[in-house]
């Protein structure tokens, strides 16, 4: 009888513990987010914050290890099983993001525990923390969850935490960016709901892959319907993610944040709702619908222009944070010109890129907002001769600055050759001409900040050598950031792999 | 508002306002209502208070860190029971307070702990925005923060 209770114990238990992973995930986060406002003490504060995220970070880890042993695996949530209740769907895919999200978020934290109170006042950190577990929670939540409506109230989750990030400074500016950002946002997330609503009124479920099948099932006169619906989920989404056209919140929001914002904010919180488009292509209408309507070609289109406008923006701008804020624009410019093309390899690179771009442009916000605690300037004019009083810190600018440029073997330039593959697979060999003048592009602002930086009489004039310096210990995250995204670029070729496993076409 | 005419009829009419607020959230699992409209009752009959009686004897009454306290709490529990639920019905463990008698007060799990704790954010949540349209800030209505 006890050996008998062990033994059911014992395969029951072993292999679906790790299955609860994700929902133990969001949480965690959650209870540590409402734990917050109970601590006074910033060392508490911090504490609370980076254990949790810390354990995320180790949890994600094994859920990674597991799923890359097993494959991939759904999740009922509560007692009712998939086309009534909420079910998740952990793959490949999303728990690499998963894994990313608490790397990156615990990087982040640790940045600013030396620096969040220079920016914000100090009864506003309990409030950045809660609004910041949050944040990840929802973004957690919209990466697994495998029913739409799910996805749209983690959405509206992220919106409302996002903006608490972004207006936490108390600045006339951050409450005009995070103002625009709720609107914009809120109009995103409603023009999500109505495609939710057209889809639900075609298929009569709410769980992805039963929507699929019904789709697949009655597809014949119902074209204008799932075209009007698709585009609906993808203009919400862009919005979100800052489509190019429909970028216009993220400059602001992402300049006048404290610095440990700009960075969650550029590499996180814009990559989530991506995630869930691809999800919504793939999973929601299939491979066959989707390229049956003209999205594909649009987004691709869109791409595109992100990739020149963004950088062209970026060129022209004065502050530093601007500038790194529009590159997010072209970056992300690349993630939809990758969906665009439409085929496998386009779908694992747009993945590839949101992991390789999070980790560039974390580094990117936090060592630009070194410069600026640092030295008290704002404008890239201001920034000449840095490099003799901050080597370290520009140093990782510069790698990070590369990546993005499309130097051989960091992560920017295997997105982009094999981008430039995708295309020549898929018969478009005129966007490789946009791929070249974006990385031409990307050369032309990231190259006069470093060569200013380190090089030329003029500009280290009365500097002084590792005046401006921070401690190692302080500078210890942004090098982690850095060393990670030079092995994402290392180890491209399992990365990509693994990403191929798990990706929704054929 | 200081008027005394506001201030007797509220008088009487508060008691009755929360009572019914509770009795909403309680019975939410067998009348209609339940946690967020009862708590709705009792958030707004706060906000009367408040109204009514002015910010100074309503911050005395209703302390700013007490009811932070009190609304974060009742989430960590609301966010401890629905995960012991979740996570158990993964695990297949069972629920221990039972479905009791179907129609009376004590039924329906964890339905009424949950209502009570959705009640409590509710009515915390919309007075606190009541203050903050008023003040501005939190911080100037609470001297220990």
């Amino acid at each position: 009888m006890l050996q008998c209770l062990t033994l059911v114990t014992h395969n029951t238990a072993s292999p679906n513990l790790v299955k609860l992973i994700p929902l133990v995930s969001i949480m965690l986060l959650m209870l540590s987010a409402f734990i917050m406002p109970l601590l006074k003490k910033k060392r508490h504060l911090f504490g609370l914050t980076g254990g949790a995220l810390a354990i995320l970070m180790v949890l994600s880890f094994v859920n990674v290890a597991y799923i890359y042993q097993n494959g991939g695996y759904y999740f009922d949530i509560g007692h009712f099983p998939a086309p009534f209740g909420i079910s998740l769907r952990i793959g490949e895919i999303e728990s690499l993001i998963a894994l990313l999200f608490a790397i990156v978020d615990l990087m982040v934290t640790w940045y600013a525990y030396y620096s969040l109170e220079k920016e914000i006042k100090e009864s506003r950190i309990a409030f950045f923390h809660t609004m910041n577990l949050l944040l990840l929670a929802s973004l957690l939540g919209i990466v697994f969850t495998n029913d739409v409506f799910n996805g749209f109230v983690f959405l509206e989750v992220s919106t409302l935490a996002a903006c608490g990030i972004i207006v936490v400074k108390d600045k006339k500016t951050n409450i005009k960016a995070g103002l625009k950002y709720l609107i914009l946002s809120s109009l995103g997330s409603g023009l999500v709901l109505m495609g939710i609503a057209f889809i639900y009124s075609l298929s009569g479920h709410l769980s992805m892959d039963y929507i699929h099948e019904a789709m697949i099932a009655n597809l014949d006169g119902k074209q204008n319907t799932i075209l009007i619906s698709v585009i609906l989920f993808t203009v919400g989404l862009g919005i979100k993610g800052a489509m190019f056209p429909l970028h216009i919140w993220l400059p602001d929001a992402h300049a006048s944040a404290p610095s440990p914002s700009s960075a969650i904010l550029s590499a996180l919180v814009i990559k989530a709702p991506v995630i869930f488009l691809i999800k919504v292509f793939y999973k929601v209408y299939g491979t066959q619908i989707i390229h049956e309507t003209v999205i594909l070609d649009l987004v691709l289109l869109f791409g595109v222009m992100g990739m020149i406008f963004g950088s062209l923006f970026a060129r022209s701008q004065k502050e530093l944070k601007r500038m790194i804020a529009y590159s997010s624009v072209a970056q992300m410019g690349y993630i939809f010109f990758a969906i665009g093309i439409g085929n496998t390899l386009g779908v694992v690179m747009a993945i590839y890129h949101i992991v390789a771009h999070a980790l560039t442009k974390s580094s990117l916000f936090l060592a630009a907002g070194s410069f600026i605690e640092q030295t008290g300037f704002k404008h890239i004019e201001d920034f000449r001769g840095i490099g003799k009083e901050m080597p370290v810190t520009l140093g990782i600018f510069t790698v990070s600055g590369l990546s993005m440029i499309g130097i051989p073997v960091l992560p920017g330039f295997i997105s982009k050759w094999n981008l430039a593959m995708a295309s020549i697979q898929s018969d478009k060999l005129y966007l490789l001409i946009f791929l070249l003048i974006s990385s031409l592009l990307n050369a032309s602002y990231y190259f006069p900040i470093i060569i200013n930086g380190y090089f030329g009489e003029e500009n280290l004039d009365g500097k002084v050598f590792l005046s401006k310096s921070k401690p190692i210990k302080q500078l210890l995250p942004l090098i982690i950031l850095t060393v990670l995204m030079v092995l994402v670029g290392f180890f491209s070729g399992s990365l990509i792999e693994f990403i191929e496993r798990g990706v929704y076409t054929v | 508002m200081k008027s005394s005419i506001a201030k007797h009829v509220s008088g009487l009419l508060l008691p009755f306002v929360q009572v019914f607020g509770i009795y909403v959230i309680l019975f939410g699992h067998l009348s209609p209502g339940g946690g967020f409209a009862g708590g709705s009752i009792l958030g707004a009959s706060m906000i009367l208070y408040r109204f009514v009686y002015g910010a100074e004897a309503s911050d005395r009454k209703f302390k700013y860190h007490y009811m932070l306290k009190i609304a974060c709490t009742a989430l960590i529990f609301y966010g401890l029971i629905k995960g012991y639920v979740f996570v158990g019905a993964f695990l297949g463990w069972h629920n221990p307070v039972g479905t009791g008698t179907v129609g009376s007060l004590f039924s329906g799990g964890f339905i009424m702990p949950l209502n009570v704790l959705v009640g409590a954010v509710v009515a915390i949540t919309f007075y606190f925005i009541a203050t903050l349209f008023e003040e501005g800030d939190f911080g100037n209505a609470d001297p220990h923060q």
